[in-house]
């Protein structure tokens, strides 16, 4: 009978009020009407159901063991109820369900936040989006709590509310923190999530336990919320690295100031297991905000370095590290202006980052894996490494200790690129200065020295040191000159007299300097020699720095430029006008180099194009006032052989090498190639050309049949055959 | 080690010596190892000074993975009977070198009064008046003027040194010699 009425009338009953989509207002008003009238339905049944023990407590003979008896017949009536009504959960009812929690939620908030601050009251509740005056939170909350005990009076709290409360909860959290740590970083949120979570979330799961309100929950509660207490901060803590981890990059380029999110994630990491996803995030993010030709080398360094010390928090093992910067190492590797970036921030005064680890930090040589007694010292206090840790060639010592210069350094694995580049680096500052002060030269070359070691830095030693000679000479070939001859006509020479073996190779450009500057150097020289017993100089006559005065009609112009400019000039006073053919003809400089350099006077408006190749002297020129003008040389060229240039010739010498082996031995396959110029070629510091960098050299030289590459094998074209 | 070193600015003749010599007398306290790295030192210095130099004519290459073993190559030199003619030699540097002379064998057979059947090459510079001054370069620049200015002094092959006289027949007969021998065995 009970069975088939459940079946006609309660189920019925129960469902007609989600039969439809309901809008969210009604949606709770519904959840609360059904689960009353269910209630009310199914007490009767209770009723009837304890009247049915008493009686069979009375009637039934000790063969049944009635307390047994009893909780099977509860737990029938139960089973019947679930079938028969909750056989087929409707998708409206779920979303009621999740509705009235939601509601319920925001209501028990807002109550508690009322408690906490009565002041700040604004003009609508937030709760139940009524008027301040209208608002039914409390109402709201009183339903809640009714509903609560009528179901856990029918058994069906977990039942029917488990989940809805469950996905509610976990969206909350996740609303609450994508909110709360939006794109600040200098807080550290950690503690106020988990205040907020106690207070918040745990004290409504609690309220909707038992119903007791504003605190106070009696044992009993504390108890059934405590193993939901355990995975809602699991929770906290898994969404919240989650945030972080998806905001990492931004994280990293702000570092310094953003510290304390990494406390936090830092915190969040050792409790749930994510550094997988923070690796592969942080990978993926880099490599599509950082690792692409858009972005200035400068740029990807400085991201580098923060993310150095910004990993550093995270993890101080440089585990990490080691897994996240791989890429940016692999990509830095291959742009052709990471040496010569890191070493110019590393030696100029504008960016002080760099600068200021290479003063501040003292460490040993590079590189050099030693085992130090520090970490025998302290063996009480050793951590392995992480799981994740690439079990390669560095030991876990030699990555806590290096720090970021090493780190930069180590991009390329070896010292001698920096070495070189710097070498480099600093020939141009002395041959674009030409001030002959090579005290703060000499002040970071004794860092340098302090991490690369003497032997390396021995070249740049020198080369300061020619400074200093020349600057000596040069004082004293002077005096010489007005003591003997007091010529006021002959043009005043400095020289910066170098040793060529220490210095990089240098731009090479032909050009023939007028008789009367030639007769000033040839004098300079017949010094030198009688100075340096048997030595001689070898003039570089493009390399240099000539002061200009130049006296037009109605003005002075007082200019320093390269030889090159002042020759091309200087033969102007011979005849206002000359074509490009003839002033090649009088320097020996190729006619496109000579138009460049014209093109320096033309900006300046002392020469002016007439006919195509033709230029013509401008005395007098409008638009210019006619005070004298300090003008500097922009035209910042390099006086060393650019990079492209040197592997050029690097490959010629490759090039040199696999002639002389192809003769000799017929035919080689690419590896052997490459392993006997390994041997035998490449040796020189810089000289490294991967078997891929090969490879491609030598398929160029077969496109220009100079070579020919066959079943696996290259060998030279017969000559005469 | 590179091109740069071949670029003179100011003197660095001088500097470059005093280096050379501080690598010699660096290693004095283990002689085996002084003479090996001498060897070694001064074989990738010839090797890249004969790289980069560019004679026609003239080349070699360490053989394989060693060092002091090293195929060269000589074409006879324009306007000599040899003219257009190639040969495979093999120099092997014994361990005195440069002190001890190279072992220097035509491995292609070559016709000429002043070397033998089995490739050996009678040249006073690789035997009596060897000097340490001499090098790979030299050795191969001064056996390929030898192709062209046999000794008929002292020679090997008698039968080729009768014949020099006849220029026209000795061409003809070295023309055959070389196609029949050196062709078939080295496919030059």
């Amino acid at each position: 009978m009970s069975q088939q009425q459940l079946h006609s009338q309660v189920a019925p009953q129960f469902w007609s009020h989600f039969k439809s989509a309901l809008c969210e207002t009604d949606m709770f008003k519904e959840v609360h009407q059904s689960i009353d009238e269910l209630h009310h339905n199914l007490s009767a049944y209770w009723l009837s159901l304890e009247r049915l023990t008493i009686v069979q407590s009375y009637v039934s003979e000790p063969m049944f063991d009635h307390a047994v008896y009893r909780e099977t017949l509860a737990s029938r009536l139960q089973l019947l109820v679930k079938a028969i009504i909750f056989s087929c959960t409707r998708k409206h009812f779920q979303d009621a369900m999740y509705h009235f929690y939601f509601q319920a939620f925001k209501a028990f908030n807002e109550s508690r936040k009322e408690n906490e601050c009565d002041d700040d009251t604004p003009p609508r509740c937030d709760g139940c989006d009524n008027e301040k005056d209208l608002c039914s939170c409390d109402e709201t909350l009183t339903v809640f709590q009714q509903v609560n005990s009528q179901l856990k009076e029918l058994d069906l709290l977990a039942w029917l509310s488990g989940e809805p409360v469950t996905s509610l909860i976990h969206q909350r959290i996740k609303q609450h923190v994508e909110h709360s740590c939006q794109s600040n970083f200098e807080v550290p949120y950690l503690f106020t999530l988990e205040e907020w979570l106690e207070t918040k979330v745990v004290g409504w799961l609690e309220l909707m336990y038992c119903e007791v309100r504003h605190g106070g929950a009696s044992e009993g509660a504390r108890g059934s919320v405590a193993p939901y207490k355990d995975r809602l901060y699991y929770f906290l803590h898994d969404i919240y690295a989650r945030t972080r981890i998806q905001q990492l990059f931004n994280i990293i380029i702000e570092f310094p100031e953003s510290e304390p999110a990494l406390t936090d994630l830092k915190c969040c990491l050792e409790k749930t297991n994510l550094r997988g996803m923070l690796v592969q995030a942080l990978r993926t993010a880099l490599e599509t905000r950082l690792l692409h030709p858009g972005v200035n080398t400068c740029d990807i360094l400085t991201a580098y370095i923060s993310a150095i010390r910004a990993l550093r928090v995270l993890d101080p093992t440089g585990v990490l590290l080691d897994l996240v910067c791989e890429p940016v190492r692999k990509y830095l590797r291959n742009r052709d202006d990471t040496v010569r970036s890191i070493v110019s921030s590393l030696i100029e005064d504008s960016n002080s980052e760099l600068l200021d680890e290479l003063v501040k930090t003292q460490p040993g040589p590079l590189d050099d894996s030693y085992t130090s007694d520090d970490q025998t010292d302290n063996w009480q206090i050793w951590q392995p490494d992480p799981v994740d840790a690439i079990p390669v060639k560095s030991a876990s010592s030699v990555r806590r200790s290096a720090d970021i210069i090493s780190m930069l350094v180590n991009i390329y694995g070896s010292k001698e690129v920096f070495v070189n580049e710097y070498r480099t680096l600093l020939a141009d500052r002395i041959l674009t200065h030409y001030n002959y002060d090579t005290a703060r030269e000499l002040r970071y070359l004794e860092l340098l020295k302090l991490r690369f070691g003497e032997t390396q830095l021995h070249a740049c030693e020198v080369m300061l040191k020619d400074v200093a000679d020349s600057k000596r000479l040069n004082t004293r070939i002077r005096e010489q000159w007005e003591q003997e001859t007091g010529d006021e006509k002959a043009i005043a020479v400095n020289a910066m007299v170098l040793s060529a073996q220490f210095w990089p190779t240098f731009r090479e450009e032909k050009v023939t300097l007028p008789d009367e500057l030639q007769t000033s150097l040839d004098a300079y020289t017949d010094k030198y020699k009688v100075l340096k017993g048997n030595r001689t100089l070898c003039w570089k006559p493009h390399l240099g720095l000539v002061n200009l005065e130049i006296e037009l009609k109605d003005k002075t112009l007082k200019l320093s430029v390269s030889p090159v400019h002042a020759t091309i000039l200087w033969h102007f006073q011979q005849k206002a006008r000359w074509t490009v053919d003839e002033l090649s003809g009088v320097t020996h400089m190729p006619a496109h180099a000579l138009r460049r350099k014209i093109a320096f006077w033309q900006s300046h408006g002392l020469l002016k194009e007439e006919s195509s190749d033709s230029f013509l002297l401008m005395e007098e020129q409008p638009g210019h006032g006619g005070h004298d003008l300090l003008l500097e040389d922009d035209e910042a060229e390099s006086a060393m052989a650019s990079s492209k240039d040197q592997k050029e010739e690097e490959m010629q010498v490759i090039w040199s090498y696999v002639v002389g082996m192809l003769t000799n031995l017929e035919s080689l396959p690419l590896d052997r190639v490459h392993s006997m110029l390994k041997m035998f070629a490449m040796q020189g510091p810089g000289s490294e050309c991967t078997i891929d960098d090969l490879k491609v050299f030598l398929d160029r030289k077969v496109k220009e049949q100079v070579l020919i590459y066959s079943g696996g094998f290259y060998r030279l074209p017969k000559q005469n055959s | 080690m590179k091109t740069r070193l071949f670029r003179v600015n100011v003197n660095y003749e001088f500097i470059g010596q005093s280096f050379l010599s501080h690598v010699l007398v660096g290693h004095c306290s283990n002689r085996l190892y002084e003479a090996t790295a001498t060897r070694q030192f001064k074989l990738q210095k010839e090797l890249m000074s004969l790289m980069m130099s560019g004679n026609k004519g003239i080349s070699a290459f360490p053989d394989g993975d060693n060092l002091f073993r090293w195929i060269a190559t000589i074409q006879g030199a324009e306007s000599t009977v040899y003219e257009g003619l190639k040969y495979r030699l093999m120099l092997e540097f014994p361990s005195g070198y440069p002190y001890v002379p190279p072992t220097v064998k035509f491995t292609t057979p070559c016709y000429h009064p002043n070397v033998d059947q089995h490739g050996n090459i009678c040249l006073d510079i690789l035997k009596e008046k060897w000097s340490a001054l001499y090098d790979v370069r030299t050795i191969l620049l001064s056996i390929q003027s030898l192709l062209a200015e046999p000794n008929n002094d002292s020679p090997l092959n008698t039968h080729a040194a009768n014949l020099w006289e006849n220029q026209t027949l000795y061409k003809k007969v070295l023309l055959e010699k070389y196609e029949k021998e050196a062709r078939s065995k080295d496919n030059v």
